[in-house]
């Protein structure tokens, strides 16, 4: 039982990484935005990010 | 049957004969005939000499008060690997083991055709013993902290414990002279699910053995009502439900890692990981202020649906520079917002030189359709900052490898899982041995 289970579950495992792989998946952070107007490109000052200011590190040891 | 082929010939059908204990004068069946060489009376448990025809008492003894009763009753009849048994002997036997008994109880089962054999259990845990057929061969070995083995039939035993049984209780008859009191020194053997015993009092040594057999099935065989009891703890024989899997899996996990990598190789090969967008851009000083926000030239994402790769090079020493990024389709409107920095800090300190960050940085964004698009950049950064040079690379369709290393660790964590609960199983075996592992509290202790 607990052979055909892990036989099963790399199977899984395998078909899961290739699918990611090859759907284009990604594990980064960032947010889909739909109807985004044409005007941007015109005027990209109009447009607000949703990741502004989130910069905080002022970095150094 | 022709008529001229004589009639089979073998043992008489067992028929029960009826006596009466000398003692109490309860009725005494004897089942097993001649075979038998004591019999213990069901009423008063006298030990008599069934081989006198006057039932001569050989022993008596107290019995004490709640005393369990078989589990399986005296007479009760079965069905062991196929041949039909009865339950004609019990006898409760102990090892004193630190000061603490351990009680474990044998039932006698008789077949007139196949002789005797055993039934054990010991807290739920039943074992199928026969006599051995040969002597098994006991070597010692060379190493004190290895248990000594013994071959029998070339299969290989590890010596598990050493001990003194002490019998405490019979009831029934037995092919021998069973007395309670009685003292053998037991030595057990185990091979999982075998176990080789040999008893030895006085200068007489028997050898045996044992099946490890879930009560579920001794059950079954005899048609008892009710459950068995539970099983405690790991018997010395008990197979472990994992053990005989771990060579399976990692196995397995070796070809399912052969596979990974062949995956890992194919897809890193037939990335397309086109350079779709590259342009150098800078942030210079006194600008902050102003609308720093811009779109790039229009980029065309071929092929199937698949991840785009955004890199940022910058040239931030002891300084950031952080970039809101949008990935934005023309004609759709769909769009893909994400921040990402970029930053390096070295220096020298009483510790040496130190650095951090990197001066470049990757994303992938996830499953982009085909199609034109540009992006929308906004960068920031410290108010009072150098002049800072950066670049965009934008690829399509790049191998991301994160996947591959996650389903290697998903491969590889129920392994290890398996291969430790083995591992606990075994330790929980050993433990109740004459060779426990070493615990690491007692290690320390010791240092």
């Amino acid at each position: 039982m607990l052979r055909k289970l892990y036989l099963l579950y790399g199977i899984v495992v395998l078909g899961g990484a290739g699918f990611a792989q090859y759907r284009g998946m990604s594990l980064d952070k960032m947010t889909e935005l739909k109807n985004v107007p044409k005007s941007v490109r015109d005027n990209p000052g109009s447009y607000r990010a949703v990741y502004m200011g989130y910069h905080h590190y002022t970095g150094g040891k | 049957m022709s008529a001229g082929t004589p009639p089979l010939t073998g043992p008489p059908n067992p028929q029960a004969k009826a006596l009466n204990c000398p003692s109490c004068g309860a009725a005494i069946t004897l089942r097993s005939f001649q075979q038998a060489v004591t019999v213990v009376c069901d009423s008063c448990h006298s030990i008599l000499d069934a081989k006198d025809p006057n039932l001569q008492i050989l022993q008596k003894f107290a019995v004490a008060v709640g005393e369990g009763h078989p589990l399986i009753p005296l007479g009760t009849r079965g069905k062991m690997r196929g041949v039909d048994y009865e339950v004609i002997g019990f006898q409760r036997r102990s090892i004193k083991v630190e000061g603490i008994r351990y009680d474990w109880h044998e039932y006698l089962l008789f077949n007139p055709y196949k002789g005797f054999r055993y039934l054990t259990e010991y807290q739920g845990h039943w074992n199928d013993v026969v006599v051995c057929k040969e002597l098994p061969l006991i070597s010692s070995s060379a190493l004190s902290s290895m248990p000594a083995t013994a071959n029998y039939f070339g299969e290989i035993y590890k010596h598990f414990q050493t001990s003194d049984a002490n019998t405490n209780f019979v009831l029934g008859e037995f092919p021998w002279q069973v007395r309670v009191g009685e003292h053998a020194t037991v030595t057990d053997y185990v091979r999982p699910p075998r176990m080789l015993s040999s008893e030895k009092t006085g200068n007489e040594v028997s050898w045996s053995l044992g099946e490890y057999m879930y009560g579920a099935d001794i059950w079954k065989a005899f048609n008892l009502s009710g459950s068995p009891p539970e099983a405690i703890g790991v018997y010395e024989n008990q197979p472990s439900p994992v053990s005989a899997n771990v060579k399976y899996v990692w196995a397995s996990f070796g070809i399912f890692l052969a596979l990974l990598l062949a995956l890992m190789i194919f897809f890193d090969v037939t990335a397309r990981k086109e350079l779709v967008f590259h342009s150098s851009y800078q942030v210079i000083p006194g600008e902050s202020k102003t609308e720093a926000s811009f779109v790039t030239d229009i980029f065309e994402l071929k092929g199937r649906t698949s991840n785009v790769e955004v890199t940022t090079s910058a040239n931030v020493r002891n300084n950031w520079i952080y970039l809101n990024y949008a990935l934005i389709n023309q004609n759709t409107g769909q769009a893909w917002d994400f921040g990402r920095e970029v930053s390096f800090y070295s220096g020298y300190d009483s510790d040496g030189s130190w650095s951090e960050g990197s001066d470049h940085d990757s994303v992938v964004v996830p499953s982009v359709p085909p199609g034109h698009y540009y992006l929308r950049i906004e960068p920031e950064t410290t108010p009072r900052h150098p002049n800072i040079s950066y670049s965009v690379d934008v690829k399509r369709d790049v191998p991301v490898s994160m996947f591959f290393l996650l389903a290697f660790l998903a491969l590889l964590v129920p392994a290890v899982l398996i291969s430790f609960r083995a591992l606990a199983f075994e330790r929980s075996r050993w433990s109740e041995s004459d060779h426990p592992p070493i615990k690491l509290s007692q290690s320390e202790d010791d240092n």
